[in-house]
């Protein structure tokens, strides 16, 4: 395994005349048997010639440097309580604290450690049915030294008032819409009373996207849309929108001595070439690239560079079905649809080999090891023949036309969502209208829930807790489930779920949601390649962890990165 | 000629009430709003929380009441606040008009130094290499998109040169070499692409001239062949080039959309396209008009300006 200070120089090839041959022999094999439809391997992932998880330095830290970014992300506005937007949060990780917090890259003991920390809370602990959560406060923590805060210390009273004004309107509202009151014994101590037991509040509070705000600016201002003010390890020093974002070093930071760079630049740059052409030019100092193929195009170019696969746990996208109506509630419809699409083909063409098949929970929250596709359960094979069988028996034995919406979010997603009107149209003969939206049409359609046929759906990107990922986006009276299902079933798992303290329980309840959500394909979810992340080789500790990117929602871990120069 | 400039300017006025309904309508006829925009990413918002912020930005009303209110804004010179952003719309025109200016002052500056020698030199030198060659660049610049032009210019300057402008945006005045650094490269995609037209019209138009009866007199007269050319042929020949160049205005304003993107340029380009995509309203049609209302004043000047090439030509 590569580690920060010895830069995995095998991996930096490029692609020479044989290897270029060789691969194209390959690919010429691989569409001849897709073409023939027998003899794939399924769910297979050649392994990546890139390490998933970089460890720490072991060098001492050195301090000083400006670390810098070209970000495809540019914040609207600056107000936690609208968006859970990542162009938000790239910045508000680093300016705010939450109260606790999952570990940085040099704490980690890989990338699955989901173990939490505190942030701004020393301790916590939840009375016997989980109701009632009690966190202690770290003394002495100072809000930025800007008006109007001007350094004052930071108090219970303020998360309070924060987790009031979370619950009371925007984004946040369902998940801290749970709090039946919260009360401040003394200066240090936030007492949270649930309106039902959750044994993972603070795995929720956990989240990228529960910073602490001041009172004091959305007093003076009526919102948050301009200031950004918190106790973070950095000072926002300028947001000049469309231009960049300034991140100075906080002096005052209660994590003595962090953090470790003088200053974090993040250069609004929406056009992804010119992004790579910033790495490759060192005005950036980390990028994430998208498939396999542009990383090894930009280390035949930059060839010091280190390259990171990215281990993603879960799956973002998938094929949502209106459940709540004829014919997709009737669930051997799904089934047919999810067995008539050929995944493993996604993930050898679009994604070069590279793709998850596709999952919700993130399995580390029931196994150690990644779902064979065999796990997924027998609707989740590419069997068309079976497909159509059930179908006809579902009463659609001559397909149906119905209609599918969706936005591009990346480039291959045009092809992925190409290849299921083509496998429902060639195995089902089901034929779908494809209309492709730009994202506000897109969005509001979709998350209004309304609409008809099929859309490309999502969810949320921020979310690690297992509460997010189970309660929040699967329980039918949850805001955030997007996917428009209602399962009895399910309803109950999740929240047993979170009445459920004990680990090795949690795990088996957890498995049991995750074969009920597969059995009944309750959301489709489709391959996915989470991408790379590639730096210079003078950074260290800013290796991605599990679920979290460090130029993304997981940029508090910036906290612990030092450049070597 | 000031009757003539008052006439137009009487005219522009049905010009751009037409424009504000055109715009106007159009943004309402787009699904989505600004605050479905701003909700993205997030979920967890109801459609009651919605109708309240839908009508503290008066989005509930009436569209010809939305108009109206508008139109008051445009006429008093107040466009209001983005709804997005919350920022006076005043504000980021006055930062993102600066630089979209300056990116179509220099790229109009570079075409037409491009444009206008090498226009001449095809043309005097008819079916010569350097003939040849100035068509194929012509032809090329018209061929290649912006946006196809932009990606491989950064990309190989990156590659080759270990170079790029300078991400980010530094004021002329407040740093005019970090500054030149960042536009010389978008302004020369905007003005090779410029260039193409415009060249190719000078070197017709001057080809044409250079047959006419005065032009032989004046070889006949014993002048120089710099003299004949640029003093004889050259000024007769822009009036249709002048032409060309205005017309190409709107391309250059449309061209700054991509290549503020690909440079990284925070201009009037971005700003619209964001608004658009955001559904922010106020912006997109105060953006639109200012964009209609400079058109129409080029195109003005432009007009005016055939009196002054030519002085056979009188406004009435």
């Amino acid at each position: 395994m590569a580690t920060h200070d010895s830069a995995p120089h095998a991996l930096r090839h490029g692609v020479n005349r044989r290897q270029f041959l060789r691969r194209v022999g390959w690919s010429g094999v691989g569409a001849a048997t897709l073409v023939l439809g027998r003899g794939r391997r399924v769910g297979a992932q050649p392994a990546s010639r890139y390490p998933d998880w970089i460890p720490p330095s072991t060098k001492p830290p050195k301090r000083g440097g400006t670390l810098t970014r070209a970000s495809a992300w540019d914040p609207p506005v600056l107000d936690p309580r609208l968006t859970n937007s990542v162009g938000l949060f790239q910045i508000a990780s680093l300016v705010c604290n939450r109260l606790v917090r999952y570990p940085f890259a040099d704490e980690a003991t890989g990338t699955a450690d989901l173990t939490l920390k505190g942030d701004l809370a020393e301790s916590w602990e939840g009375n016997a049915d989980s109701r009632v959560w009690t966190f202690k406060l770290r003394k002495g923590v100072k809000w930025h030294n800007v008006a109007p805060v001007n350094g004052r210390e930071l108090v219970a009273a303020d998360v309070k008032y924060c987790y009031e004004q979370y619950a009371k309107e925007g984004v946040q509202a369902f998940t801290f819409g749970e709090i039946e009151g919260m009360e401040t014994p003394d200066k240090y101590t936030l007492r949270v009373h649930l309106k039902s037991p959750n044994t993972m509040f603070p795995q929720n509070v956990a989240e990228a996207v529960t910073v602490i705000f001041p009172r004091e600016v959305l007093e003076e201002d009526g919102d948050l849309k301009k200031r950004m003010v918190g106790t973070g390890p950095f000072v926002l020093k300028e947001h000049t929108r469309k231009v960049r974002a300034v991140l100075a070093r906080n002096p005052d930071y209660f994590d003595k001595g962090r953090p470790y760079v003088d200053e974090y630049t993040i250069l609004s740059t929406p056009d992804a070439a010119t992004r790579t052409a910033a790495f490759r030019t060192g005005q950036s100092d980390f990028h994430w690239v998208a498939s396999l193929s542009d990383v090894e195009t930009i280390l035949k170019t930059t060839p010091t560079a280190v390259a990171e696969e990215y281990k993603f746990l879960q799956t973002p996208f998938g094929l949502a079905l209106a459940q709540d109506r004829p014919p997709f509630n009737d669930v051997r419809v799904r089934r047919a649809i999810s067995m008539a699409i050929d995944r493993q083909k996604q993930v050898d063409t679009v994604y070069e080999g590279h793709g998850i098949l596709g999952w919700g929970i993130p399995y580390i929250y029931f196994q150690d090891a990644k779902p064979t596709a065999a796990q997924l359960g027998p609707w989740w094979q590419y069997r068309p023949a079976d497909a159509k069988k059930l179908l006809a028996e579902a009463g659609h034995a001559n397909g149906f036309e119905t209609t599918l919406f969706y936005y591009e979010y990346f480039p291959q997603m045009t092809s992925q969502v190409q290849l299921v009107q083509q496998d429902l149209k060639k195995n089902l003969n089901i034929t779908v209208k494809i209309t492709k939206l730009d994202y506000t049409t897109y969005y509001g359609r979709y998350a209004e829930g309304k609409w008809d046929g099929m859309a490309w759906g999502f969810k949320t990107g921020y979310a690690v807790s297992l509460d997010e990922q189970t309660y929040q986006y699967m329980h039918s009276k949850s805001t955030k489930n997007y996917f428009r299902f209602a399962d009895p079933v399910v309803d109950e798992l999740v929240t047993k779920l979170r009445q459920t303290p004990d680990r090795a329980e949690q795990r088996t309840t957890t498995r049991k949601i995750f074969e009920r959500e597969h059995d009944q394909v309750l959301r489709m979810w489709m391959p996915y390649d989470p991408g790379f992340l590639i730096w210079h080789p003078y950074l260290r500790n800013i290796g991605a962890l599990a679920i979290r990117r460090s130029d993304g929602y997981g940029s508090s871990t910036l906290a612990r990165l030092w450049i070597d120069k | 000629m000031y009757k003539y400039a008052i006439r137009r300017l009487l005219l522009a006025v049905p010009v751009l009430l037409l424009s504000s309904l055109i715009v106007f309508g159009l943004m309402r006829v787009m699904p989505g709003d600004a605050l479905t925009a701003l909700m993205a990413e997030s979920g967890n918002v109801g459609e009651r929380e919605l109708q309240k912020l839908r009508g503290e930005l008066g989005l509930d009303r009436p569209y010809h009441e939305q108009y109206l209110i508008w139109l008051w804004q445009m006429v008093r010179f107040d466009p209001g606040y983005s709804i997005f952003t919350n920022e006076p719309i005043a504000v980021a025109l006055k930062k993102a008009v600066p630089v979209t200016v300056e990116l179509a002052v220099l790229a109009m500056i570079l075409g037409l130094a491009i444009a206008i020698p090498m226009g001449v030199l095809s043309a005097t030198r008819q079916d010569t290499t350097s003939d040849y060659i100035g068509r194929v660049v012509a032809v090329s610049g018209l061929s290649l998109p912006d946006f196809w032009l932009g990606t491989l210019v950064i990309t190989f300057a990156a590659i080759w040169f270990r170079w790029i402008p300078p991400l980010g945006y530094a004021s002329l005045w407040d740093s005019p070499w970090t500054n030149l650094q960042q536009f010389l490269l978008p302004a020369a995609v905007l003005g090779y692409r410029l260039s193409a037209a415009t060249m190719r019209m000078t070197r017709s138009t001057v080809l044409e001239v250079l047959r006419e009866d005065y032009v032989r007199t004046a070889w006949a007269k014993g002048l120089g062949g710099r003299m004949v050319v640029y003093k004889h042929a050259l000024k007769n020949a822009l009036i249709p080039v002048v032409t060309i160049v205005g017309g190409q205005l709107g391309t250059l304003l449309a061209g700054t959309v991509i290549v503020e993107t690909i440079f990284a340029l925070p201009g009037m380009g971005r700003l619209t396209v964001e608004a658009i995509l955001f559904r922010d309203y106020p912006v997109v049609q105060t953006n639109v008009m200012l964009v209609a209302g400079t058109l129409v004043t080029l195109n003005l000047l432009v007009d005016l300006t055939y009196a002054w090439l030519d002085p056979r030509i009188h406004y009435r």
